[in-house]
């Protein structure tokens, strides 16, 4: 069985699970799991949101998870099990968007390798996020442009204070 | 040939079938392919800006394509918009 489990869940079929990410990433070699679990809140920018639809390009989304826990497996170098799942359509306040889960010997690499895997997720999967707020209106979210030309574009030019690194935040 | 280009996020604007069908010369590089889609979409899509489609990537099922390479064999592509999941 793989060790590294990714998923894209379709939200009129079912919810993410966090117990299920929690029994995936168990192991006896395994004394240290973190889990990041990303809700819809209430709040964005200022506007008060009642729901959140997700947009994916399913196969490369899948892909792109895989890719990522590679990369974390390498990252930290120690056995680990990570499970990935992201949701798919239209979510109301307070549902899960998205599961990262991680099993490691110690703590510090599950911290390092959840962290890893979550902002990777973030900025480099074909997901896209559309806000509905409360007054109707609805809006796709600035994100990261995946255009190698433009990344490079943006790593060159100087930042503000914002906190992100390349000239938004999320 | 003829190529087919998914649509994603605030490119599902751009047509309400969730594709695009663009006639291009065979050997078109990604580069090649944006300025015609850019073009396509000024005159189908005038609402859709050309810096959205200038910041978004294009993609097989397997696959980021950069501007340097040419266009899969099957003719089948997405355009992805700048991403933003979780």
């Amino acid at each position: 069985m793989s060790d590294i489990y990714t998923a894209v869940v379709d939200i009129r079929e079912t919810q993410l699970d966090p117990v299920a990410a929690l029994d995936f990433v168990s192991d006896p070699r395994f004394g240290g799991i973190d889990m990041f679990i990303g809700k819809v809140r209430e709040h964005n920018l200022g506007r008060l949101v009642t729901g959140i639809s997700y947009d994916l390009f399913e196969p490369l989304a899948l892909r792109t998870f895989e890719a990522i826990g590679e990369r974390a497996r390498r990252e930290i170098g120690a056995p680990m099990k990570l499970y990935i799942a992201h949701a798919k359509g239209d979510l109301s306040l307070g549902e899960i968007a998205v599961i990262v889960a991680v099993g490691t010997p110690h703590r510090d690499e599950a911290f390092r390798a959840c962290r890893l895997a979550i902002e990777a997720v973030k900025h480099e999967a074909p997901i896209w996020k559309q806000e509905h707020y409360v007054d109707g209106d609805s809006a796709w979210s600035e994100g990261c442009s995946l255009c190698e030309e433009h990344r490079e574009a943006e790593r060159a030019a100087p930042h503000g204070t914002k906190a992100h690194a390349h000239g938004h935040e999320h | 040939m003829k190529v087919r280009i998914r649509l994603f996020g605030a490119l599902r604007d751009a047509d309400a079938n969730g594709y695009i069908e663009l006639q291009v010369p065979e050997h078109c590089t990604i580069a090649e392919l944006r300025e015609l889609l850019r073009d396509h979409l000024r005159t189908h899509a005038p609402h859709i800006s050309a810096g959205l489609v200038q910041r978004s990537a294009f993609a097989s099922d397997d696959e980021i394509l950069h501007n340097h390479r040419t266009l899969p064999e099957n003719g089948q592509l997405a355009i992805l918009p700048p991403v933003s999941g979780g």
